[in-house]
């Protein structure tokens, strides 16, 4: 084998390694009982809306975080970097257990929010809330890295032809950014929408897809799971797919 | 159009001109010029007139940075209609690539222009937003050597022709000659104003003979030694008599046209003869430029191409041709 075809090889090896696990799921279902559980299809509608909220959520606080870090060099930026990288690395059951911690009925947090009529235990609030902040770090860091290609200089350009900062990153920032950024909310997306360690703790209801396949596999057994998860797949796909496609086609 | 900038930060400078036709800021490299016209543009902090305390959005300026800056996602005409507004911003836009001579490239991507076509596209970008005045970042410096002439002289009949007042800093000697009025920069100081023409028969020490591209400028000393006047060129390892023309001693830069220079057979040379070997022979048009080592300097000839160059050469130098001038200390 000469060395130029050692990488392909290898290449294929990691293909094959990364599709084993989906290769498996193919015969393992039992496509001719394929059925659902009771429940399953309001677990996708749970999965799906309050995902994309969660999403929204994201992006429009995540957004401006991201561009700043990327544009401002501030004193103690390590801290923020040490933060961002304390939200990653916090396992998603510890997450949850923090959150709960912080905004559950006895938290410092929870208790003020619940007097407001916010409740964040076992809530649609609460589900979207784990999803927030397990999502948010890899969104930020993504979208950061996305706005640092940019080069300063196309944006200062925009300025001095009579464009305002907001104009400026609207019509330079955003569309120079939009492949990087494109991935950070796909990332975004698949991280809030596969999240379960967190949202197990703070919001066991309203059950999305990942807690119900769980509880699938608990009160059916393995039958019960993969119909299941096909949907996820489903669901999960189109848009980091079509967000990936019109970023290049913009 | 009078500037009058004042920076302190990253680097301290003041600069105070009249912007004529095509004015060229002359400096070297790391004088803060490009930061001049930053700092007229609005995108870095600094008092002064004109347009001093607005933001840049609001700075009628058009403002074509080194390398041009065009944005990459857009092509050539949705670059020059950025600045534009409205419906007809299409019709504008091609309007102004035609004046630029660029309407056939108007589907074009900047990434898929030559040096030249970039900067004209920056250009009519630039004019799209109706500046008052142009700031041209070393325009000469992303371009091919063998179009530079034709891009410079197509760059200046455009900007004469929109009629504003254009301020382009440079370390281009070439770039220099070919403007309306000339300002040269060292240490941060304005040092010499006037036409390329007066300025190049007489700058007005070393520094701005260096940076007018002139050969030959070097460090010298004027001394008094055994009654007599002498410049010592400690470099060259020679002291040339200059009786009658100094009356005090004093550090300084000298110079002699490449011209004036002669060279003769060493072996029939005059003991006043410089010894010196040919380093390098630059041939352009009809003139060659000899690059001869003196020592540890070098100094410059220009004779016919033709002109035979003998196999070890001495350098007569007319004496009385040497100009001189005190250095600061």
């Amino acid at each position: 084998m000469t060395s130029s075809r050692l990488p392909t090889f290898l290449s294929g090896v990691t293909l094959l390694l990364l599709a084993a696990p989906f290769i498996g799921l193919v015969a393992v279902t039992s496509w001719r009982g394929f059925g659902f559980a009771d429940g399953d299809g309001g677990a996708i509608a749970v999965s799906l809306c309050y995902s994309l909220l969660a999403l929204v959520l994201i992006v429009a606080l995540g957004t401006p975080l991201a561009w700043c870090l990327a544009r401002y060099r501030v004193r103690g930026l390590w801290l923020i970097d040490a933060l961002l990288l304390l939200a990653l690395l916090t396992p998603p059951l510890a997450m949850g257990l923090l959150l709960a911690s912080m905004y559950g009925p006895y938290g410092a947090a929870g208790s003020v929010l619940e007097r407001a009529g916010l409740v964040l235990t076992n809530s649609a609030p609460a589900f979207v809330m784990a999803q927030f902040y397990s999502a948010l770090p890899y969104y930020v860091i993504a979208a950061r890295a996305a706005f640092e290609g940019v080069p300063r200089e196309l944006e200062q350009i925009a300025l001095t032809l009579g464009h305002s900062p907001w104009r400026s990153f609207v019509r330079v920032s955003l569309p120079m950014a939009r492949l990087g950024l494109a991935a950070a909310v796909a990332l975004a997306w698949v991280r809030a929408l596969g999240e379960f360690g967190a949202v197990l703790i703070v919001a066991y209801y309203p059950q999305g897809i990942p807690v119900k396949l769980w509880v699938n596999l608990q009160n059916v057994g393995l039958d019960a799971v993969y119909p299941l998860l096909w949907v996820f797949f489903l669901v999960a796909m189109p848009l980091p797919l079509m967000l990936g496609l019109a970023a290049r086609h913009i | 159009m009078r500037v009058d900038y004042r920076i302190d930060h990253p680097i301290a400078l003041h600069a105070a001109f009249d912007v004529e036709g095509f004015t060229v800021l002359l400096g070297a490299s790391g004088e803060g010029k490009s930061l001049l016209l930053r700092a007229i543009a609005g995108l870095t902090p600094a008092q002064g007139e004109p347009f001093g305390g607005m933001p840049p959005q609001h700075r009628a300026v058009g403002y074509l940075p080194q390398g041009y800056a065009l944005f990459p996602h857009l092509n050539a005409w949705q670059n020059v209609a950025f600045a534009l507004r409205g419906a007809q911003r299409r019709t504008q836009a091609m309007q102004l690539l035609e004046r630029v001579h660029m309407a056939a490239f108007a589907e074009r991507y900047p990434s898929t222009l030559s040096g030249g076509q970039q900067q004209r596209v920056a250009l009519a970008r630039a004019m799209a937003r109706r500046p008052q005045l142009l700031l041209l970042d070393e325009p000469t410096s992303a371009l091919d050597p063998v179009t530079r002439d034709d891009v410079v002289a197509e760059l200046i009949g455009e900007v004469h022709e929109f009629g504003i007042p254009t301020l382009a800093v440079s370390h281009d000697p070439h770039l220099a000659a070919v403007a309306d009025q000339l300002v040269l920069m060292h240490e941060r100081r304005i040092i010499q104003i006037g036409s390329p023409g007066s300025v190049y028969a007489d700058p007005v020490n070393g520094a701005a003979a260096r940076l007018l591209g002139h050969r030959n400028v070097h460090r010298g000393r004027i001394e008094h030694a055994d009654g007599a006047w002498q410049l010592a060129w400690p470099e060259g390892g020679v002291v040339f008599p200059i009786d009658g023309r100094a009356s005090a001693e004093a550090d300084v830069d000298w110079t002699i046209d490449p011209e004036e220079i002669r060279l003769v057979d060493a072996a029939c040379a005059s003991p006043h003869a410089l010894r010196a070997s040919v380093e390098v022979r630059h041939v352009s048009g009809r003139t060659s430029h000899l690059g001869l080592r003196c020592g540890q300097g070098r100094l410059w000839a220009s004779m016919p191409a033709g002109a035979p160059v003998p196999s070890s050469v001495a350098i007569q130098l007319p004496v009385e041709m040497i100009r001189w001038w005190g250095r600061e200390a």
